[in-house]
Order: structure tokens, then sequence, then C-alpha cells
């Protein structure tokens, strides 16, 4: 589904990708683990398109396509999604509006007819529960005045609305307290298909205790220097990066 | 433009030079480019106005409510019109006043608050995209004790376009236990873009409670590509975002049909800035 080779990327002049190599398949879990500052977020981004950053080596392949050819939006709608870290306020601009306005662009770039208003409440009615989303939070601004666990519900809520082939998932556990991170790692697993495949980014393992993954990678300096499998993350919870670290800048 | 002279069509006309309003009249009044308009409410009355200005003319519109008379004006501009409001308020009464600038347009008000309790809210929206000049001008006169006022005005220029803001509030010296608030709200769209807002507070009274802010900023990159990366085109985030910006003044008109008519115009003007 996801094929990244090589890819370098820099921000300011600034390389902070430097040859990441990724491969995702379908009905697979993939955790992007690592120390602050070696690259994870900015490895969301690039995939997603955000045009701060600069491409400077490497290739992206996402379902049979040049992903980094593509404008953000078109990444979208091709089924890629990305969680945010600090999902945005969009003071008077209603859940219901937005999400009708997206659903409709995805299924115009796929060729199908908008839903009818109808369909679109039964769709977002049938979402929400996914998380357990008020139905009062869907009919307020994006995200605007929502606690951090909120908004953070909500970005799994519009995931759920989207039905994505690739999820990429930004540091979502961070700042939710343990019911909040039970809706929301229960949502993503709830989601969770043989056809489609998720990225999680944690610092965490506590996250990883609901969404199980088939692969961990750690991320450092901008490389992926170790993958393994769910024990992985066992092991870094409790002996940290070093051991990994101290080995790679040897 | 045409959907809203349709809707209007249905609405009792304004045409003469005054319009007397005594009681309660449930379906609204409507103007198109009236050269002077004189609306008086009886006490106790209560109203709807829509002016509308599509054609470029002076315009001349005063407003008079007796004591306790209720009156909601809503404007709209589509044509470069110079428009001069005068709204005179007796003790009780209320005015809610809408105005929305969908074209270069140039447009002043004078608000009297002449008897106690007397209350008036104005929301005001320009939306100015090439050469256009959006001018808004407003004096609030808190001229006796114990009356409201509450203006807010939201602009948003691309191209080259210029907007214009200056409101005054003025309270007189008697006008104790006086309640005033005012807000200028801006965004510019692009570089050459200018917006201009001035707002004033002239206070001779001592126990009052007046509220000011102004505001230029511009549009949020970070909502745009969080739109964007939910499937959204660019010009797509860019018109959600000022509809949610100006959507609240442009829909306060509680006239349906007439409110979404006005919003859907406004939309289509969006995706031109």
């Amino acid at each position: 589904m996801l094929k990244v080779h090589n890819l370098h990327a820099s921000v300011d002049g600034k390389e902070i990708l430097r040859g990441i190599d990724l491969e995702v398949k379908a009905g697979e879990v993939h955790a992007i683990m690592g120390p602050n500052g070696s690259g994870k977020s900015t490895l969301a981004s690039v995939l997603a398109g955000n045009e701060k950053f600069t491409v400077t080596e490497g290739s992206a392949e996402f379902l049979g396509r040049d992903l980094l050819s593509m404008p953000i939006e078109d990444r979208a709608r091709l089924g890629l999604f990305l969680g945010f870290q600090y999902p945005v306020e969009i003071p008077g601009v209603t859940m219901a509006n937005f999400m009708k306005l997206a659903v409709n662009e995805q299924r115009k770039f796929r060729g199908e007819e908008p839903l009818t208003a109808a369909e679109f409440l039964k769709l977002m009615r049938e979402k929400s529960a996914v998380v357990e989303l008020s139905s009062k939070l869907t009919s307020r601004a994006v995200n605007e005045g929502f606690s951090g666990g909120e908004k953070k519900k909500n970005e799994i809520f519009q995931m759920a609305m989207l039905d994505p082939k690739l999820a990429i998932l930004d540091e979502t556990d961070s700042g939710l307290d343990i019911d909040a991170l039970r809706i929301v790692a229960t949502g993503v697993t709830k989601l969770h298909t043989p056809q489609n495949a998720t990225v999680v980014i944690t610092h965490y393992q506590r996250l990883l205790d609901y969404i199980v993954p088939d692969v961990v990678h750690v991320l450092y300096k901008g490389r992926i220097i170790h993958s393994g499998d769910k024990s992985l993350a066992l092991r870094l919870e409790k002996e940290g990066y070093d051991w990994l670290i101290n080995e790679y800048d040897k | 433009m045409e959907t809203i002279l349709d809707i209007i069509r249905g609405f009792r006309a304004a045409d003469g030079e005054v319009l007397r309003i005594d009681g309660a009249v449930a379906e609204p009044f409507a103007a198109v480019d009236p050269r002077k308009l004189r609306v008086e409410a009886a006490a106790g009355a209560s109203a709807r106005v829509v002016v509308v200005h599509t054609a470029p003319d002076l315009s001349v519109l005063e407003v008079e409510l007796a004591e306790g008379a209720q009156l909601e004006l809503t404007e709209l501009f589509t044509a470069e019109a110079f428009a001069e409001v005068s709204v005179k308020q007796a003790a009780r009464s209320r005015c809610r006043l809408t105005t929305v600038q969908l074209s270069s347009a140039n447009a002043s008000y004078r608000i009297d608050l002449d008897g106690a309790d007397a209350e008036n809210e104005l929301g005001g929206v320009f939306l100015a995209a090439g050469s256009e000049h959006c001018v808004v001008k407003l004096r609030t006169g808190h001229n006796v004790a114990d009356c409201r006022s509450n203006s807010y005005v939201k602009g948003v220029a691309g191209g080259q376009a210029v907007g214009e803001f200056s409101g005054l509030v003025y309270v007189a010296p008697d006008a104790q236990r006086t309640d005033a608030r005012q807000q200028s709200r801006n965004i510019l769209l692009s570089e050459t873009a200018r917006i201009t807002t001035q707002p004033q507070l002239e206070i001779y009274a001592d126990d009052v409670k007046c509220s000011h802010g102004a505001t230029v900023g511009q549009m949020d990159a970070e909502a745009i590509l969080y739109m964007r990366q939910r499937g959204l085109s660019e010009s797509q985030a860019r018109r959600l975002q000022i509809e949610g910006f100006v959507g609240d003044v442009v829909t306060r008109c509680g006239i349906e049909p007439l409110c979404g008519a006005i919003m859907e115009l406004a939309s289509a003007k969006m995706e031109k800035l």
C-alpha cells in the first residue's frame, strides 16, 4: 500500500529526514517510536503533503501512485488520512458542514455521487458512535472550545467518516487521560480492517496495549534505525532508547 | 441576486417616502434602491424592513422609533451606493440592524439613543474584492442614561481592495449606566489589500461600561492545511474559513429564505476573493 524509499526532506534548509525506508501493507499496523526531535511528525507531515517541507531525495508510492507529486488534498481524497497532533480550531465552521464537503469531495474524486442530506446525517450518527462523540460536538464549530480529549476523539471521528486506506496518527495519544485513550484507541481498532492500514506515531507503549502493532520502528536522526515486532515497544518502555542510540551513534 | 429580488417581491413594498408602522406587522417591508425613505414606528409597534441597494446612487434612510417600538433593519449592498442611515430611538425601543456589503459601498450610520432603556445592536460585514472600496462609518450616541448598544463589524479584503471602518461611541455627560460595546474584526487575504479601522470612544459620564476592540489579521494557514488534509481544495477551504468568519453576521437577519439567499450570494463572492 505504502512504499517509501530513501526519503529525505528538509525544512528551511535543515535536513530532518535522512533516508527513510518504510513499507506498509494492507491489513498492517505499524508503530513509529523514537526520541523527541527524531523526525516522527515530519515524516507524517511529508507523507500527508505539507508544503512547508521540501523533499530533496527519494520516493513514496501510495496505492501504486507517486505520492510525492500529488497535492495534499488529492492524497487525502485517494485515502490518506493524517490525524493531527494538534487539531486546528476553525471558528464558525460546523463539523457537519465541514465533513459534508470533505466526504463529498472524496466521493467526487472517486467518481461517486454526492451523499443526500439524509444519507449524510445517517453516516454522521453511525460514525460518531465509534468514538462515543456526542452529537452536541458534531453540531458545534470544528474543534472550537473542544477539550484536548474531544479534539482527539474528533480526529478519529473524521477518520471514521472518511474511511481512509491509510491512516497516519500523529501522537493521537498525547494529552489523553486513561478513559479518552481507551475510547480513541478502541475506535482506531474498530476501524481497522484487512483492507486498510494504520501507522501510529507514539511515545508510549500504553497506546500499543490497545492498538497492537505488527511492526514497531524506531526513528532516530531522520532514519529508521531499528524495526521489530510488538515486543520491541515493551523493551523500549523498560529500557529507553539508549541501547539503540548508542549502538547507532557508534 | 435575482433570487433575492424574487424573495423581496413577496414582501410589502415600502415605495413611498414615508413608511408608518402601527402595531405588530409580521410580514417584512422591502425597499429597493430608495433615494429617500423615512420609517416611523409608533409606540409599541414592531416590524422588519429590508433595504437593497442594487444601483449606484445616493440613499438617505431615516428611522424613528417611538417608545417601546421594535425594528429589524437589514441592508444589502450589491452596487456602489452611498447610504446615510440615521436611527433615533425613544425609551425602551429596540433596533437590530444588519448591513452586508458585497460590493464597493459607502455607508454611514448615526444611532441616537434618546430614551432610557433603548437598545441598539448593529452587525456589519463587508467583502471587498479586486479594486473595490468598502466603507462603514458608525456613530452611536448614548444621549441619555441606561441604554445599551452592541456593534460588531467584520471586514474581508482581497486583491487590491480597501476597507475602512470608523466607529465612535459617544456617551453624553448624563448618560450614566451606559453599556456600549464595539468590535471591528478584519481579515486581509492578500499582500496588497488594505483595511483601516478606527474605533473611538468619547465618554463624558463616569458610571459606564464601554468596551471596544479592533483586529486585522490574515487567513489561518494551519486551518487551510487541516481542511485540505481532509480533502477540501484550497479555494473551498478559504471560502469555508471566510464563511465561518462572517457567517454569524450574514445570517443574523432572521428572515428566511432571505438570509439563506444572502449567504449564497456572499459565498459566491467569497470564491472571488
